[in-house]
């Protein structure tokens, strides 16, 4: 599951003779760590107007005003290495508006620290905008996906799209913000996430560290590879946890659980009553469930011509149908009303496509379009739902890959490597978290900005 | 159904009759909360490199696991094994300190062989009931792959001696006293001490002078493998069990055995008997490696953390049989303490929605069963009018029982008990559910060596 | 009962022996006696067995004396690792069979007296017959007199009786008879030995002592010996018996047997062990054996009560056989004195 090249190209003699052969050097991400700055240095806001002004006084407010107390600089100076570059580009009107921000921000590229973060703010494009306007609102797309790729060292390029009618500082943009100028979005790359409403952001929480504090979370497949991650990084945010996965993987499951504090909750997510025993055993021993995460899911690949009939049915009953009968069994209990989270696992195969896998990418779209359709169904509990689309993640299941595929998958993205489960974790607690409220049937795609798909 | 609704009733539901069969002596109920297993395995095969000590932290975490025991102290852990190290002496605190439970959490070792875990239910909830413990675990665990190996005793006195001499001289005296036979280990055998036969041959002479038939064991075979398989398959283990070295289920379960092939076997006990050997490897339990646990808890700690109570332990009765002088056969000694059991508590066998008996030979159930039908025996050796009773097939072994599962023999009691009380919690849900409030009992008994029986009857709460 | 104690009496003449004889000693004694007899005259059973006929021998023939052993002790550590072999409960009271061990070499010394009419080596134990008064324990200082007693033909040769009577405080305790048989020709299957009628001898207590062909059905089986190979060294070291016939093949096939085999008193005293404490504190008891046991063997073994009728009065007996071919090789009868 480890990316020796990964490691060789970066470490010790190895990293001389990669350098000197001019061999690719996928950089090493960086990832979050308690305790660690949000940004390693200085962030640029480029952008003019009173948006781009609230936001960078945001950035730079004092924490006691819920500001981030960052060294923020208005204008590029000379010679500064910065840390991430903030585009506001949400006041554009024209296609040409797009040339002052955008050569602010190619001007300072070159001095991008490692690990650096570019982060548009933009609005979306609408039908009834415009053409001029949409020009310059789809302009964003084009710019920030091409950006990301041009970018080394480890660094990023993400956008936030504010719905209509969203101030760029409600709760949900800023917490975009954060999670795209963090180390928790190491590998999230070239993506642009819509925020549809401006909701609160909750209860202001003790400690920051910890939003997922008091919130009791359902993991499904949790007892390894993406799943444990999740259990551990939602634990870390705050959350109680119970472990689900199937009885045969129950050993494993123990473990996670007892690492964490959490229970596990053997169970094989297709039976009929699943839904129920979860509700019954988040219920019985934690009091409370907010946060339904469907991780669970198999792959059964083949191309469609040889495709054996349960090949077919597993894959889609375990990764969507069981997401939906779970789903459905939360909502009408009435029991996940308090500012519930939806977070289903999709994939950038239900995104692009993959040859061999029609079974798995028409069920990971299905999720896409799930979560897109449930998210209104759990608004009025000021509840979201959303997906998380992971790319190529070092994991048991990628790990049986023959191994030149998996070398050829691992570089097929601009970061040049496989991500690790934890940051389709990052991702998950991000849109678990209450200042994602905003966020609302969407999908994240965790992919290192992979070459294909959207 | 609410744990509090439990706490506030077991006085009225409980048998009431005679001061609370659930609170004798108006001692509070313990009662069964959860229960948790690895799946068992047949001896030298997933847990041929396994531990006593390996298989019951196993057992303890995926309890814990299961009830988000992490870092609790539960009041005292009771667990013990048959063939045992004596490396070994506190397993059971070994397996807690090894375990995600609070390293304060107190544990002691028992052994009463085969009944082992049920005798730690009864003495822990008896614990429980007089208000010494909130919490604690039972459990048992056994491996014969893992079986201490003895040296010969005169080897063993010579080392001893060869540890207290002091000098070289005396060293080689002592060396020099060993002999080539001296080495041969002496291998643990499953045969009863004071009669050299094993539990086998001990059967086979019950089953000889009941004049148990071949058929009549090798159908109770064949449901205990169809009933766990079914268990099994509708997931009624996916809260009992945790799987454990790449097991996922009872290694010894036969789902597709039926009557012809298990009447093709040969027997294997007692064959140097007169008349016909029944007994095979098909209706015999093999040997097994497992480990069980079973929480208990007052009602509440229950409360406090959010477990449902499945079962009161309302009472147990212990026997043993003279079988070293012939009065009785080896394992029948569960023929005499249940009838103690369920005369104390005011109850007959019909009271019972669910009777265990622990499958050690199929022949061992077939010979308890025909004893309490028996009308001679009822009077000559239980004292009754008559005979005591009969159990109804759909109520024995509903979820099969040993002779499909195994017998890792410390951890049968504990896998019985936990299986018996979900079904119990079960029932009695869907009584409810019906609006019929009426008591749903079970009996458990379990035959061990040395003569013994232990019998527990459980309610469920 | 009374009658058959008044039987017991021992000759007027005594011996006191200063310690108990050593048994290696007495068994190279008993090696040169035979070799004198062997030059001498010939057994005086022979012949008389043959021809049927089995007329009184004299008391005469047999030495009118009494050996005399004052303040026998047992050694706790050999009692304790005779206790562990034979299944005995380690306690401080002596098992029935253990008494047997301390008394024999007192009869031994009877036995290898110049003036002992048969060959020590190559008697075969018969029976035995033992009344128990009361318990005895490891620190009482044991008096102990041997004599023997009603040299008598059997079918088989001769058969005498060695009494052992062990007393504590001037009071007698324990009582044993031990009846051997010296065989009346050469080139008789010594496995046959066994199958004649119980000796019997009819001024011992409990004459009624099992017939080895009178119990045909053995009852059910309640326990099997699993005798090794090295059976008669371990317990010719707790007792001290060290005869040869016991010891491994070579000396037994000097001595007629093909194989080792097991001391009757071994194989007793796992019978008396199985029993254990139903056999109360004052009883008596009666061993017969049969063919002996050839080691390594497996004896089946059953125990039963035995009630009035039953060949003895109410009590227990223990049946060994062997586990295969169902060859009988001992019974031990106990009754209880209420």
């Amino acid at each position: 599951m480890t990316d020796t090249y990964l490691h060789l190209v970066n470490h010790g003699a190895t990293r001389t003779v990669a350098k000197k052969l001019g061999l690719p050097r996928p950089p090493v991400l960086r990832r979050y760590e308690p305790g660690a700055p949000l940004v390693a240095g200085p962030v640029l806001v480029a952008g003019r107007g009173p948006d781009a002004d609230a936001v960078a006084q945001h950035l730079a407010g004092p924490p006691a005003e819920g500001g981030w107390d960052l060294a923020v600089h208005r204008h590029a100076d000379d010679g500064v290495r910065y840390a991430a570059v903030v585009a506001v580009l949400t006041e554009v009107a024209r296609p040409s508006d797009l040339a002052d921000p955008a050569l602010v921000v190619g001007g300072v590229l070159k001095g991008l620290l490692p690990g650096g973060r570019v982060v548009t703010l933009s609005r979306p494009a609408l039908p009834d905008d415009g053409p001029a306007l949409a020009a310059a609102r789809q302009g964003v797309d084009g710019f920030l996906r091409s950006l990301a790729k041009e970018l080394r060292g480890g660094a990023t390029g993400n956008g936030v799209v504010v719905a209509a009618g969203v101030p760029v500082t409600a709760a949900s943009v800023l917490a975009t913000l954060r999670f795209f100028l963090s180390a928790r979005s190491a590998y999230v790359d070239g993506q642009l996430l819509e925020v549809d409403a401006d909701v609160p952001a909750g209860p202001v929480v003790a400690d920051e560290a910890r939003p997922l504090e008091g919130r009791v979370v359902v993991v499904t497949g949790a007892a390894q590879g993406i799943g444990r991650a999740i259990v551990e990084t939602l634990v870390r945010d705050g959350a109680r946890v119970v472990a689900v996965d199937v009885p045969a993987a129950g050993e494993k499951l123990a473990r996670v659980a007892n690492a964490v504090r959490g229970t596990a909750l053997q169970l094989d997510v297709t039976a009929a009553d699943a839904g129920t025993r979860i509700l019954e055993h988040a219920l019985a021993r934690h009091g409370r469930l907010d946060v339904m995460v469907h991780n669970a899911g198999i792959t059964r690949d083949k191309l469609l011509a040889n495709m054996a009939p349960d090949r077919w049915s597993s894959v889609l009953a375990v990764n969507v149908e069981a997401q939906l009968r779970i789903t459905e069994a939360l909502l009408e209990s009435g029991e996940f009303v308090d500012a519930p989270r939806l977070v289903a696992l999709a994939s950038t195969s239900g995104i692009a496509g993959n040859r061999g896998q029609t079974n798995y990418a028409a069920s990971k779209a299905g999720v896409i379009g799930m979560v897109r359709a449930t998210a209104p169904l759990l608004a009025p509990f000021g509840g979201t739902a959303n997906a998380v689309a992971p790319g190529f993640i070092e994991t048991e299941m990628t790990a049986r890959i023959p191994p030149v595929t998996r070398q050829v998958a691992r570089r097929l993205s601009t970061l040049q490597q496989g991500g690790l489960p934890v940051d389709v974790a990052e991702a998950v607690a991000f849109l678990a978290s209450p200042a994602a409220g905003g966020i609302q049937g969407r999908t994240l795609r965790v992919c290192g900005q992979n070459l294909v798909g959207r | 159904m609410s744990p509090s609704a439990t706490i506030g009733t077991p006085g009225t539901r409980v048998g009431d009759s005679s001061g609370g069969a659930g609170t004798p002596g108006g001692a509070r109920p313990a009662y069964v909360l959860g229960g948790n297993r690895v799946p068992f395995a047949r001896a030298f095969t997933a847990y041929a490199r396994s531990s006593n000590q390996d298989l019951l932290t196993a057992a303890l975490d995926g309890l814990v696991a299961r009830h988000g025991l992490q870092g609790e102290r539960i009041g005292e852990v009771a667990a013990g094994a048959v063939l045992k190290h004596s490396r070994d002496f506190n397993l059971t605190r070994e397996a807690v300190l090894g375990s995600a439970l609070d390293p304060t959490t107190p544990a002691f070792d028992v052994q009463q062989a085969c009944a082992t875990s049920l005798e730690t239910v009864v003495a822990l909830s008896n614990k429980i009931r007089l208000g010494q413990l909130e919490s604690a675990i039972a459990g048992g665990v056994d491996t014969t792959s893992d079986a201490p190996v003895a040296v010969d005793d005169r080897l063993r006195r010579t080392l001893v001696e060869l540890q207290r001499a002091r000098t070289p001289q005396a060293r080689l005296r002592a060396l020099a006293r060993i002999r080539p036979a001296h080495l041969v280990p002496d291998a643990p055998s499953a045969s009863e001490p004071r009669t050299g036969l094993s539990m086998g041959e001990h059967q086979a002479l019950t089953t000889a002078q009941w004049g148990i038939s071949r058929s009549a064991q090798d159908e109770v075979a064949v449901r205990s493998h169809q009933r766990l398989a079914a268990a099994w398959d509708a997931g009624f283990f996916d809260d009992l069990v945790t799987p454990y070295r790449g097991l996922t289920r009872d290694g010894n379960l036969r789902a597709d055995t039926t009557l012809e092939k298990l009447a093709a076997l040969k027997p294997v006990f007692g064959k140097d008997l007169p008349g016909e050997a029944t007994m095979t490897a098909g209706n015999s339990t093999p040997l097994t490696d497992g480990a069980s646990t079973v929480l208990l808890g007052s009602a509440a700690w229950a409360a406090e953390h959010g477990l449902t109570p499945w079962a009161a332990v309302v009472d147990a009765e212990v026997a043993a049989v003279d079988f070293v002088h012939g009065e009785d056969g080896l394992l029948m000694a569960p023929v005499f303490a249940v009838p103690r059991l369920l005369a104390r508590n005011g109850l007959t066998l019909d009271d019972l929605d669910l009777v265990e008996v622990h499958e050690a030979f199929a022949a061992t159930v077939v010979c308890t069963l025909t004893a309490w039908e028996s009308d001679a025996f009822g009077r000559e050796r239980l004292g009754l009018d008559g005979a005591f009773g009969s159990v109804k097939p759909e109520r024995l072994n509903v979820h099969g029982s040993s002779l499909a599962a195994g017998h890792p023999f410390a951890a049968t009691g504990g896998r019985i008990v936990a299986t018996v009380a979900k079904e119990l919690h079960l029932r009695r849900r869907a009584l409810l559910a019906d609006g019929d409030d009426r008591p749903v009992r079970a009996l458990v008994s379990v035959c061990a060596a040395g003569g013994l029986g232990l019998a527990a009857l459980l309610e469920a709460a | 009962m009374v009658g058959a104690r008044a039987a017991l009496v021992a000759p007027a003449r005594e011996e006191h022996l200063p310690s108990v004889p050593a048994l290696g000693t007495l068994y190279r004694a008993a090696l040169t006696g035979a070799a004198r007899r062997a030059l001498g005259r010939g057994l005086p059973t022979r012949g008389r067995a043959a021809t049927g006929s089995a007329p009184t021998l004299p008391e005469a023939a047999l030495p009118a004396i009494a050996l005399r052993v004052t303040d026998v002790r047992a050694d706790a550590r050999r009692l304790t690792d005779y206790q562990h072999l034979v299944g005995e409960p380690a306690s401080d009271t002596l098992p029935p069979g253990y008494v047997h061990v301390l008394a024999f070499p007192v009869a031994m010394a009877v036995m290898a007296r110049p003036d002992f009419p048969l060959p020590l080596l190559g008697l075969v134990h018969l029976a035995n017959h033992v009344e128990q008064r009361r318990p005895l324990d490891v620190g009482d200082a044991l008096d102990v007199r041997a004599w023997a007693r009603d040299l008598r033909p059997h079918p088989k040769g001769t058969a005498v009786d060695l009494v052992a009577e062990v007393s504590v405080a001037g009071e007698v305790a324990w009582t044993g008879v031990s009846t051997y048989l010296a065989r009346g020709g050469q080139g008789i299957d010594p496995s046959a030995g066994g199958h004649g009628r119980d000796p019997g001898p009819a001024s011992v207590p409990h004459d009624q002592a099992p017939s080895p062909d009178s119990t045909g059905d053995p009852g059910t089986r309640t326990a099997l010996w699993r005798l090794p190979a090295d059976e008669g060294r371990r317990y010719a070291a707790v007792s001290g018996d060290a005869n040869p016939i016991h010891l491994s093949r070579a000396t037994a096939r000097a001595l007629g047997q093909p194989r080792a085999i097991a001391h009757g008193m071994d194989t007793a005293a796992r019978a008396l062990a199985l029993v254990g404490r139903a056999r109360g504190a004052a009883f008596t008891w009666g061993a017969a054996f049969g063919s002996p046991v050839r080691l390594p063997s497996t004896v089946a073994v059953a125990v039963r009560r035995s009630a009035d009728g039953d060949g003895g009065a109410q009590g227990w007996v223990v049946d060994g056989r062997d586990a295969r071919s169902g060859r009988h090789h001992v019974t031990v009868r106990i009754v209880p004195q209420a």
